[in-house]
């Protein structure tokens, strides 16, 4: 059972996508993962996905490179297009590797070679599972700064641009012809709103938006 | 015609014998200078009389022909009047220093000289000049000769010759003619000489030196086969070997000769050309490695692309084994695995193990299903086609290829083109296997001969390395290899092949080193084939 809340929060429990157009191959993976307690959601081409997933749903891709239709690599490409940042395992065969190397430079985390042993597997699910998360957090602690970011109001910005490259309340308040009395004021106010609890972590804050 | 003949009018000029005043003296004499004035009439040569200042007396008919005058214009003129420049003011001075110092130049020789026509034209011509005896002061003949024709003619020669040397050098080819009489030497033009790197000033060689020194010795034999051919009746060979020079270049030849003879069918001389194509062939064998390459990538890329291919097909069933194995395990040793969910398991492992084999027995019938199409094929004809066939590939690698036709003849039912790939897939191995052998010993000899049970059995057999005790089964193992780049399916589709036509492949070590690989064919009795009808040609 999947539980969908509606709202872009890490709370979904992640899912293992499956894409092959193999029903049998589709078919045993679907029982392995669950026989490890994985919520599993298997298609049988790369075009049944893409209308499928949305792309707040936290969880990995496993995919096979070689399809009939749209190929495992193209299917890559349409998620690059959408910005999903969900990580893709691929599975490959022999002779493959030319492929694979493509893969991991389009942003593949990882490629397993069939047959594979299960554990195999499942180590590389469980690591593609646990970036999925890091990225999920990440994207949300800058959503949530971002949030704080737009109650400031603009003589707010102003003066927490300045503090958080380091001058002294008496100079920002000589640069935008303020009182430092009241540059104090909007200091407060910033580190209030922003919930930052230092100016270290005010600082670390505008950095991570910045970086996005 | 006396007319002709004039003597000077001088007074102090004293002309014995010739001359048309004296016709009035009778007896002996008369009859000398009627004779001697026929004499003058008849010759071709111009012939002029002239005193010891050089004042003309006497002139004949061909003297004014060749010049141009009328007797009364040279008779009494200085003889300088027939000279171009330098001579002509020279020719006083001539005489004088004659005259003082007695020193011959001129006389009693012959010489080139230049002369000039009443017209101003020069033309080349060859002066005598003698001085007349027992005179004084002295006076002199000269017999002059136009050779304008003949220095045309020379001048002809030597520019068809230098045209010749120019051709040969441009073609880089040389000919040569060896006398088996010893009444004339041996001739090789410049180019020869250069393109065997010797010296012409060394001068020739034997042909056996030839053989021994400047030809190659890995085709020394060929060579000396081919003009004791020559000794024995044939009438021309035509050859391309290697030599290498005195500085130790090598270079390839083409080399044609024909041996001209007798009534009594003596070999009287020999008459050849060698053409230098060591460019050529340089050029041959880069095309040649390049087309290798090209078809080698060409099965690489094919092969890799159907491992690719087969490989998937089969990974997707051993894929979902594996892994319905797998799940199964875990959930029967957690104990949470309902018994349906096993059987289901259980008949999909069994479902993907079946699917396996149907891809892989897809594969086989792909491969055998390849349309066979059987006509009467000449044996013979077969193995003269193929070594065509092999040969640039032989050559090449300096590998000689030797044919033992079957007798007599036998006509097998086959495709020719299958079973010529039979033949070049072992020729080919047979090629690779004496890369490191000596030059001298890559031989590759194709046989054909008639089995017990009435069968054609061909025998491809090479000096090369063999087979290691224990490898032979293993030769025919699809994907076995023991050459770089191989595929390691040639033997095997070999075999397949001759399968198919109702015969065997098998191999042998060649007691003499080397492999030896053999198959049958069944042979089609009561058949003739037509030689111009056979499609085998090709």
């Amino acid at each position: 059972m999947i539980m969908r809340h509606g709202h872009a929060q890490p709370v979904h429990r992640p899912t293992v996508f499956v894409v092959d157009d193999d029903a049998a191959v589709r078919d045993s993976l679907k029982m392995l993962l669950k026989s490890v307690g994985q919520l599993v959601e298997t298609f049988g081409s790369a075009q049944e996905f893409l209308d499928a997933y949305k792309e707040d749903r936290p969880g990995c891709l496993v995919l096979d490179i070689r399809m009939p239709g749209m190929s495992g690599l193209e299917l890559q490409e349409k998620l690059n297009e959408r910005h999903a940042i969900i990580p893709v395992i691929f599975i490959t065969g022999h002779g493959d590797v030319p492929m694979a190397v493509e893969a991991m430079q389009a942003g593949a985390v990882d490629f397993i070679q069939k047959p594979f042993r299960d554990q195999d597997l499942l180590d590389r699910i469980n690591q593609a599972l646990e970036k999925d998360a890091a990225n999920r957090a990440a994207l949300a602690e800058r959503g949530a700064i971002a949030k704080r970011l737009a109650t400031l109001t603009p003589r707010e910005r102003e003066v927490m641009a300045l503090v958080v490259r380091g001058k002294a309340n008496k100079v920002i308040a000589g640069d935008l012809n303020l009182s430092q009395r009241t540059v104090e004021i909007h200091r407060a106010r910033v580190m209030e709103k922003m919930q930052a609890s230092s100016l270290a972590h005010l600082v670390r804050m505008v950095l991570e938006v910045e970086k996005s | 015609m006396t007319s002709r003949l004039s003597r000077k009018q001088r007074p102090n000029a004293r002309i014995r014998g010739v001359g048309t005043s004296d016709t009035k003296r009778a007896g002996p004499t008369r009859w000398v200078q009627l004779e001697l004035q026929a004499f003058l009439e008849a010759a071709v040569d111009a012939l002029i009389l002239i005193d010891v200042h050089g004042h003309i007396e006497v002139v004949n008919a061909a003297g004014l022909r060749m010049f141009g005058y009328e007797e009364s214009e040279l008779v009494g003129q200085k003889v300088n009047i027939l000279m171009p420049e330098p001579d002509r003011s020279r020719h006083d001075g001539y005489l004088s220093r004659y005259l003082t110092t007695g020193e011959q130049r001129i006389i009693g020789t012959g010489r080139e000289v230049r002369a000039r026509r009443k017209d101003g034209s020069v033309f080349e011509a060859e002066l005598a000049v003698g001085r007349i005896p027992q005179v004084d002061p002295p006076r002199f003949v000269g017999f002059i000769r136009d050779i304008t024709a003949r220095k045309q003619a020379e001048e002809g020669l030597r520019r068809s010759e230098a045209q010749l040397r120019t051709a040969q050098e441009l073609a880089n080819l040389g000919n040569y003619v060896v006398n088996f009489r010893g009444d004339e030497s041996d001739y090789w033009s410049p180019e020869l000489f250069r393109i065997l790197g010797r010296d012409p000033a060394e001068g020739t060689i034997s042909l056996d030196d030839y053989c021994a020194t400047l030809v190659h010795a890995a085709d020394r034999d060929r060579v000396r086969q081919a003009f004791h051919d020559l000794d024995a009746g044939l009438r021309s060979f035509d050859l391309e070997y290697r030599i290498v020079r005195a500085d130790g270049s090598q270079r390839y030849l083409h080399h044609i000769t024909q041996a001209v003879r007798d009534e009594q069918n003596r070999i009287v001389r020999h008459v050849g050309t060698m053409h230098d194509i060591t460019d050529r062939r340089r050029a041959e064998d880069e095309l040649r490695q390049m087309q290798d390459r090209l078809t080698h990538f060409n099965r690489l890329s094919t092969m890799g692309e159907m491992a690719a291919g087969i490989a998937h097909e089969i990974n997707q069933p051993l894929t979902a084994i594996a892994t319905y194995a797998q799940a199964s395990q875990r959930l029967l040793a957690i104990g949470t695995l309902p018994r349906e969910d096993l059987l289901a398991a259980l008949e999909q492992i069994a479902k993907q193990a079946l699917r396996a084999g149907e891809v892989i027995r897809r594969l086989r019938s792909f491969v055998k299903n390849r349309e066979v199409r059987r006509e009467p094929v000449e044996v013979n004809r077969l193995l003269e086609d193929l070594s065509l066939l092999a040969e640039t590939d032989a050559r090449h690698h300096n590998v000689r290829i030797r044919i033992e036709g079957i007798e007599p003849a036998s006509v097998v039912q086959a495709d020719p083109v299958q079973i010529q790939q039979v033949i070049l897939n072992l020729v080919r191995n047979s090629i690779d296997a004496m890369i490191d052998v000596p030059e001298e010993r890559r031989e590759i000899l194709l046989r054909a001969r008639p089995t017990e049970d009435g069968d054609v059995e061909i025998m491809v057999q090479d000096r090369g390395s063999g087979f290691a005790v224990g490898s032979e089964d293993a030769l025919f193992t699809p994907f076995f290899t023991t050459k770089a780049g191989g595929t390691g399916l040639g033997l095997a589709i070999s075999r397949s092949i001759v399968r198919a036509h109702g015969g065997k492949l098998w191999q042998a070590n060649n007691p003499d080193g080397g492999a030896r690989f053999f198959f049958t064919l069944p042979e089609l009795r009561g058949m003739q084939v037509d030689p111009g009808d056979s499609e085998s040609r090709g």
